[in-house]
């Protein structure tokens, strides 16, 4: 064989160059970068065909023997291979980073796809890209760079999740997008380290992620991790560190600006005035007096610059037969609110790619395998974030400023000293950061997670292509938690310990295999098919948890703190409460195909079709079959267009449809499940206390059955152009969509007299339609001055079209601002999902000329005799008449228009970087206390805009007591257009590589950073990112008291060997 | 190689792979295997009985909140801004949604009776078809009882019997609903066991059960529809000496009878409470022993509610563990010791619902001003005997007469037990050695474990008289009381019941069954009362309009209506603006 090759090569040689055949040469030259033209260290420069080889010096120079008209091989890194043959004997070579290339190759779901030929809309943002920004989860660098995808942190505290919508609200379940790591589906990318990722593809048309079929009707996100490469191994570390502080600070009252608020309450009322030194008691009034200003309880739970850390190392490298990528990190954030109990987020990840090639032939590799294998474990402890009743925030915003937070022995301000200092004003009033150290801050959950596969790839002839890969996914985690007795007030106080230890393990494992063949070229077709089949057993898991109370007096000496609360240290049971089961089972099998075909690159087509079972539904309803077709055509190909190529360097019109599945329903739904929970009990005998429990539980049919539940659709059309313009350093993308979800899978309200829960039907649809513009420009001025700026904004539309019952409601709940308000948020045929229900107000009633007016219009009004200072509240359908009818949309949570935007500049080793995102025409729900409650909760300086005296305001009405209807009603007052522009992140760095040429780096990059950095918006909250909604999925925009994203100031350094 | 590639590929494909897809629910039965036996029946007919505890969830929404507040023995009450329970005790509705959860209680218990009765009837898997029969006449009795409460506070609703019906149907008249009541009683008490009442777990319906709410039915339907019998499903009817049958029966056989002292049936006279409350402090009981509470498990006691330790917030229904009548009725509190606290104490701490009326007991001083029960069971707050200091107006305190009922109101203690240190607002549960506050929300609202009694055996004796028209059944009870016996005639039964059952959920059926509405909303309609401290009479409550607007139903939930799109129609007297409360301007 080698023989015979030499032989070839030998007459080759003499074929092209007769007269100097077999004459050695010194061959040297410079190879450096063609960005910036700076030297490479430790290129690898090899003889094709022969084992002989080289590699660059610290100043990028090589010099090599061989025989003229030999082909020299130069690989590095992150740069395109190039093959030269050599012609003289100096020879520079400027090598391209292979990110432009890579650039032009795109996952698209079981294999790649060069991005010119792709007809679906798809997204794709590298790891750099990612990195670059420097968050904690790579969603966060997302949020600028992906259109057409709205990524809303849950809340700030460190390690919560986002919440991700691709192209709009489709669904009231689940609308979390499928996530496909390393081939592996349904991981966790808050689980990556960013560093270690290689790039995301967003596929959001229905074509794009066809082939990913079921779970894709929400779109797909696709996660490659960084492979190994063959060539010297080079070794990155990226470090930073980093302060946090609040971005922005709530305006809270001050104790005397609360107490005269408080007594505008008690004089509105009639109820007369409120006597401090009695109701405060001496000690607290005198001090009021000597200028004390209050508690600000949100200063006390503050953590200034709370640090963040991050260390990432990256190792990669490799042969001809084995590459390998390798990747260690550690991530440490600390919160900036919840002291002295503060948040904390601590992540350690390890991955470990490789691949090898098992048998070689001279055009291809025959048998090839691999495995990527991504470890992690994170840990993180938070205060309470909820509902009203479980949000430390919320609790340190509503707390009067009137009490003090510590006495004057350095304890938590109690019940016992508020009796001590004769505090007689309403007992419920309490310390929350008492409350908050007792009850909810002490906490620690720990995660596990593998994501492996592994895989074997074997080409028995050339392009066909035979891939298996058994996946492999493992989750696992614990909680604990530790409550202590405590005293905060009247209504809030225990005596008790109590210790919950909770754990839950679970794994998926999923079989794929693939065949693909790319035909040979017939006459400029070009045609590749791939099958493939997929089977996918979900979550075999099991969860146990124990919680143990135990009275104080009897608490263990061992109990002593949060490290000691084992249940171990708690034996004397008081009572406890037990649980454990099985985590829910499913399984998924699916076959698959796709077609793709080209004519010379010009015109382009794609069919798949996949056929999907799921274990969620009735047999026969079990399976979904979910074709689409696209098609592309690169307009700028054709003759004709030839002359526009002064300008236009690339024009591709893109069109697409599809169809896609969702199958998120909880199991079983197709039968009449018997359920033996522990709320249908029913205490028979005597009447029992304590630990003697005679509670029975009952067996109930705890749905109607519906067998003919089966899978959601998402149908979607695309169209798009791709563009490239002046010497392709415009880009312009754009995309239009709709997007319809069928036999929307929901449990709408059915009847009382049935009995039981609503059953999932197939009972609705959604449309979503948008577009999305992408425009970038890439140019230098000068040699050394490149920069790069990239916008990109996309518009949604959101509307529900259909629900299967006589009401066309699916209903929100109620109690959300404040106990006793109604239901304020729902899904309705005509409306946005989730849009925001209540009352329109048309301003406040300035005297009584206009209430007397206003009732001689014979127009309607809600309160029982309305005053100067109430709200008029619109009879919205004019029939003179106020009720529930008069309620409609007072805001909608989705925004209309997301942006991205950033700009990349770098000058001789420096660069600067701005990213920004923003959101428009989106409305928040905001209520920092529970103003139809109580009045004792403290107000922010808002309420300064009240009315109280004729035009004074035409928005707040008059202060008043808890429940009144001004307060009570869910009304547009407490609803604020929340449009923001936030910039994300601004980075300066400098690579001191170029500074001093001899360093033994190939880069080293100091940094600053800026994150957070300022938020444009009139948005009165803390934080306009609002992804809360009261724990329905399709809600959001509902701000208690939400914990606000950090600011960050960062220094860092990317260090590679 | 590519062959065999194929073949694994085939073989993958169609090796059946729907067996793989096959799943296992590990944590729930359906309804193809289950009941499988006794123990399972027993689970289905306690998820029935869980449904009266769901229902207490929303205690406004309920028949007996509802009953007690209309009727002429209490007001609405509450805080000036409590504009549900104000608008209840007029007749008038605050909210479309008042009354969602009763109704979606009552169907849910219904549903779930239903299923119950298909499975267990004619089931021959059974052992024992004496433990089968038991239980399927308890899931009549449930039905029953479910249907009577829904007759009488709506009229006419949809009457669903099967667990594959269609759902959506239009309101079955009262004749039809009667029928079903009827006919399920009358097999429950046909098929149920002959045992005395204590030879069953307390709670658990029994023949006795059923054959007091057949006579409760046949009073209120022949009173108030002015009918002489009982109709049956598929024609025939009920008489009267049927039902007479019955309660004789019951009287004689069920081994209920009346404690010792009326007082021993409230939970006042409870042994941490009862030597520090002035009122009950050294007495000495009619039946000559030192009072003390029987305990919710008493011989008295025909059928109640069960609650118990078990309130919390975790699921939308677990307060209805604990008695929330309870913490409704309780008093509204200001000022830390002050009303609910230790000013008033033995009486704690609630929402101040449901005020008694100045009504009762200035005729009850007038008609009968020896009879201990008025001030057993009616707190008067001016009686020094009491021994409470009071603030008129708590926490705007609406519709209040300076009198609250005693029988169902947070009863706390003093004596330290255990050594256990005392915190206000507490009830005498946390008394208890093994009292166990971890499942509770809080001492406040979720200790309150006294059982809301259906039905009284008092209630039964004085049903009994009324049937027979004899004053046998009366005089017991009048004899517990320390009364002579009087004759019998409708006035004396008529007041008779009143005082004995006060406050006990009764008197709005009895008004109306003996068509005496108007005449006691006239008196209720002009009375004196204190709202937010300052004394107010009212000019016309629009009791009466409201009554002759309605006659006393209450309107069909709004959003049962959207669902049933248009198959279900408001009652009359509900539709108007004149059903909405505007605020208390009477």
């Amino acid at each position: 064989m080698k023989r015979k090759l030499l032989f070839l090569s030998v007459l080759l040689l003499f074929g092209v160059c007769l007269v100097s055949a077999q004459q050695n040469l010194s061959v040297s030259g410079v190879v450096s970068d063609a960005s910036d033209g700076t030297p490479l260290v430790g290129v690898s420069v090899s003889v094709k065909g022969t084992s002989l080889g080289t590699v660059t010096n610290l100043d990028g120079q090589y010099t090599i023997k061989v025989a003229q008209g030999s082909t020299l091989v130069f690989s590095y890194i992150g740069m395109e291979k190039q093959e030269i043959t050599v012609k003289s004997s100096v020879l520079n070579v400027k090598m391209q980073s292979d990110a432009q290339v890579l650039g032009e190759v795109v996952a698209v779901g079981y294999g790649t796809m060069k991005k010119k030929l792709v007809t679906g809309a798809t997204v794709q943002v590298k790891g750099d890209d990612i990195q670059r920004l420097n968050t904690t989860s790579a969603l966060g660098a997302l949020q600028s760079q992906t259109p057409g995808v709205s990524i809303v942190s849950s809340n700030g505290q460190p390690g919560e999740g986002f919440k991700v919508t691709i192209r709009g609200l489709g669904t009231i379940n689940n609308s979390s997008p499928l996530y496909v790591i390393d081939g592996i589906a349904g991981g966790d990318i808050n689980s990556l380290n960013p560093a270690d990722i290689e790039s995301v593809d967003v596929l959001k048309d229905a074509a794009s992620s066809a082939i990913y079929g079921a779970r894709a009707a929400n779109g797909v996100i696709l996660v490659t991790t960084k492979q190994g490469k063959s060539g010297k191994i080079q070794v990155t570390y990226d470090g930073y560190m980093g302060w946090q502080n609040v971005y922005k600070k709530p305006g809270l009252l001050n104790a005397q600006e609360y107490m005269a608020i408080q007594d505008e309450i008690v004089f509105n009322e009639g109820d007369g005035l409120n006597d401090w030194e009695a109701l405060l008691g001496a000690k607290t009034y005198a001090r009021l007096q000597a200028g004390w200003t209050g508690t600000n309880w949100f200063d006390e739970i503050t953590v200034k610059n709370a640090p963040i850390t991050n260390h990432a190392i990256n190792v990669v490298g490799g042969g001809d037969i084995s590459k390998f990528s390798a990747g260690f990190s550690y991530t440490d954030q600390n919160g900036i609110l919840g002291a002295p109990y503060a948040s904390g987020y601590e992540r350690y990840t390890v991955r470990l790619n490789s691949d090898h090639v098992i048998l070689k032939a001279k055009n291809r590799d025959v048998i090839k395998i691999g495995e990527n294998l991504t470890f992690n474990y994170s840990e993180k402890n938070g205060v309470g974030q909820g509902n009203l009743y479980w949000n430390d925030i919320h609790n340190v915003l509503s707390a009067t400023p009137l009490l003090p937070a510590y006495n004057d022995n350095g304890g938590y301000y109690s019940q016992d000293d508020k009796n001590t200092d004769s505090w007689n004003q309403n007992g419920s009033l309490g310390n929350p950061i008492l409350e908050l150290a007792s009850i909810r801050g002490q906490n620690l959950s720990r995660n596990f997670g593998l994501n492996a596969n592994a895989y074997v790839v074997i080409e028995p002839i050339k392009n066909l292509k035979y891939r298996s890969q058994f996946g492999y996914r493992l989750s696992a985690n614990t909680y604990r938690s530790l409550t202590v007795p405590y005293k905060s007030s009247t209504t809030s106080s225990s005596t008790d310990y109590s210790v919950n230890q909770s754990a839950g393990m679970g794994h998926n494992i999923a079989v794929e295999n693939t065949l693909s063949y790319a035909l040979p070229k017939i006459s400029n077709h070009n045609i590749d098919v791939l099958v493939g089949q997929s089977f996918e057993k979900v979550a075999k898991g099991e969860s146990v948890g124990v919680t143990n109370t135990v009275k104080g007096t009897e608490a263990l000496p061992t109990l002593t703190d949060f490290d000691h609360a084992w249940i171990k240290n708690t034996t004397n049971v008081n009572s406890s409460t037990l649980s454990g089961e099985p985590w829910g089972e499913s399984a998924l099998v699916s076959f698959f195909g796709r077609l793709n075909w080209n004519y010379n690159e010009t015109y382009m087509a794609t069919l798949i079709l996949r056929a999907d079972g799921s274990s969620n539904f009735a047999k026969n309803n079990r399976w979904g079959y979910f074709p689409s077709a696209s098609a592309g055509w690169v307009v700028s190909n054709e003759s004709w267009a030839q002359s526009t190529k002064t300008w236009l360097d690339f024009f591709k019109l893109r069109a697409s449809w599809g169809q896609n599945g969702n199958c998120a329903i909880a199991n079983f739904q197709y039968v009449a499940s018997v359920a033996f929970d522990q709320y249908n009990v029913y205490s028979f005998g005597p009447t029992s206390l304590g630990t003697t429990d005679t509670k029975k539980p009952g067996g109930y049919a705890k749905n109607l059955p519906n067998p003919d539940v089966t899978w959601e659709t998402s149908e979607q059309s695309n169209f798009g152009f791709d563009a490239r313009f002046l010497n392709n350093r415009l880009g312009l993308n754009m995309d239009y969509y709709v997007k319809k979800t069928k036999d929307w899978l929901i449990a709408a309200p059915i009847l009382a007299t049935a009995g039981t829960g609503a059953p999932v039907i197939n009972g609705g649809d959604v449309q979503n339609s948008g577009v999305e513009v992408v425009v970038n420009w890439n140019d230098h001025i000068g040699k050394d001055f490149h920069y790069a700026v990239n916008a990109n904004v996309a518009f949604n539309k959101n509307e529900v079209l259909r629900i299967a019952n006589a009401e066309k409601i699916i209903h929100g709940q109620a109690n959300v601002l404040s106990q006793g308000t109604t239901e304020m948020y729902r899904a309705q045929v005509g409306y946005p999902i989730g849009y925001f229900w209540g009352y329109k107000t048309d301003g406040v009633f300035q005297n009584q000329q206009e209430i007397d007016d206003w009732l001689d219009a014979d127009k309607p009004v809600l309160q029982t005799s309305p005053k100067a200072g109430d709200l008029k509240f619109v009879d919205n359908d004019g029939n003179g008449v106020l009720n529930e009818k008069d309620k409609t949309q007072i805001g909608d949570p989705h925004p209309d228009v997301n942006v991205g935007f950033s700009i990349n500049l770098d000058y001789k080793g420096f660069d600067l970087s701005i990213a920004a995102a923003g959101a428009f025409g989106q409305q928040i729900a905001k209520s920092y206390r529970s103003f139809a409650d109580s009045r004792y909760n403290n107000y922010t300086t808002d309420i300064f805009g009240r009315w109280h005296g004729e035009g004074t305001s035409n928005r707040l009405p008059r202060l008043t007591d808890g429940s009144n209807t001004n307060w009570q009603e869910i009304s547009d007052i407490y609803i604020e257009d929340a449009d923001y522009l936030k910039i994300q992140s601004v980075a300066l760095g400098y690579d001191f590589k170029k500074l001093i040429k001899n360093l033994p780096l190939s880069q080293a990059r100091l940094y600053v950073q800026a994150q957070n950095l300022y938020t444009f918006t009139k948005y009165s909250g803390m934080d306009p990112e609002v992804g809360y909604g009261f724990g329905d999925s399709y809600a959001s925009g509902i701000d208690l008291g939400s914990y606000p994203n950090p600011r960050t100031i960062l220094i860092g350094v990317n260090l590679k060997f | 190689m590519k062959k065999y590639i194929f073949i694994v590929m085939a073989a993958i494909a169609f090796a059946g792979c729907d067996g793989l897809l096959d799943t296992n629910n590990y944590t729930e039965s359906n309804t193809s295997n289950f009941p499988k036996n006794a123990a399972d029946a027993e689970k289905m007919i306690t998820a029935i009985y869980a449904t009266l505890n769901q229902a207490t969830a929303s205690p406004a929404s309920t028949y007996y909140y509802a009953a007690e507040l209309v009727a002429d023995d209490r007001m609405g009450g509450g805080g000036e801004n409590d504009k549900e329970t104000l608008a209840l005790g007029h007749l008038l509705k605050a909210s479309d949604s008042q009354w969602d959860a009763f109704w979606a209680m009552r169907y849910r218990g219904i549903a779930r009776a239903n299923a119950a009765i298909e499975c267990l009837t004619d089931n021959q898997s059974f052992e024992d078809t004496q433990v089968r029969d038991q239980f399927l006449g308890e899931a009549l009795y449930l039905r029953a009882f479910f249907y009577s409460e829904l007759a009488e506070m709506f009229g006419s609703v949809p009457l669903i019997v099967s667990s594959t019906q269609e759902t959506n149907v239009p309101k079955s008249p009262a004749d039809v609903l009667y029928a079903q009541i009827t006919s399920d009683l009358k097999k429950a008490t046909e098929i149920m066991s002959n045992k005395k009442y204590n030879e069953f777990e307390s709670g658990h319906a029994t023949k006795w059960a059923a054959q007091a709410l057949m006579a409760r039915n046949f009073l209120f339907y022949t009173g108030f529809y002015k009918k002489d019998a009982l109709p049956l499903v598929g024609g025939g009817t009920l008489s009267k000496a049927e039902v007479i049958t019955m309660i004789d029966d019951c009287v004689a056989n069920s081994g209920h009878d009346l404690v010792g002292d009326y007082r021993n049936l409230w939970p006042y006279t409870n042994e941490y409470t009862k030597n520090d409350y002035v009122y009950t402090k050294d007495s000495i009981g009619e039946d000559g022993n030192p009072l003390q509470w029987a305990g919710n498990e008493n011989k008295e006691t025909v059928f109640s509610i069960k609650y118990c330790n078990y309130a919390g917030w975790s699921d939308t229904y677990q307060m209805g563990y604990a008695n929330q009548y309870i913490l409704y009725f309780g008093l509204r509190n200001e000022k830390s010791g002050g009303n609910g606290q230790q000013a008033t104490f033995p009486f704690g701490q609630g929402w101040g619902q449901g005020p008694v009326a100045s009504s009762i007991w200035d005729e009850w001083a007038s008609s009968e001003p020896s009879d201990l029960r008025r001030k057993a069971s009616i707190l008067n707050v001016e009686d020094a005997s009491e021994g409470v200091t009071y603030t008129f107006g708590g926490d705007k305190q609406m519709e209040e007469c300076g009198l609250w009922n005693k029988k169902m109101i947070p009863i706390s203690y003093k004596t330290e037990v255990n050594g256990k240190t005392i915190s206000w607002p507490n009830t005498f549960w946390c008394a208890y050695a093994s009292y166990d506050k971890s499942n509770n929300g809080n001492d406040m609202q979720g200790a309150h474990y006294q059982d809301l009694i259906y039905i009284r055996f008092a209630d039964i004796l004085l049903m009994q008289s009324e049937l027979k028209g004899d004053a046998t059944g009366m005089n017991r009870v009048r004899a517990r009381a320390g009364l002579p016996a009087v004759p019998y005639t409708l006035e004396n039964l008529q007041k008779e019941r009143r005082h004995e059952l006060c406050f006990e959920g009764r008197r709005w059926a009895d008004i109306r069954r003996w068509g005496i509405v108007e005449d006691v909303f006239t008196i209720k309609n002009t009375l004196t009362v204190w709202n937010k401290g300052e004394r107010v009479k009212m000019t016309d409550g629009g009791y009466v309009t409201r009554y002759k607007a309605t006659n006393g139903f209450f309107p069909i939930p709004k959003s049962q209506i959207d669902l049933s799109n248009g198959v279900l129609e408001q009652n009359a007297g509900w539709t108007g603006q004149d059903a909405n409360y505007s605020g208390w301007n009477f």
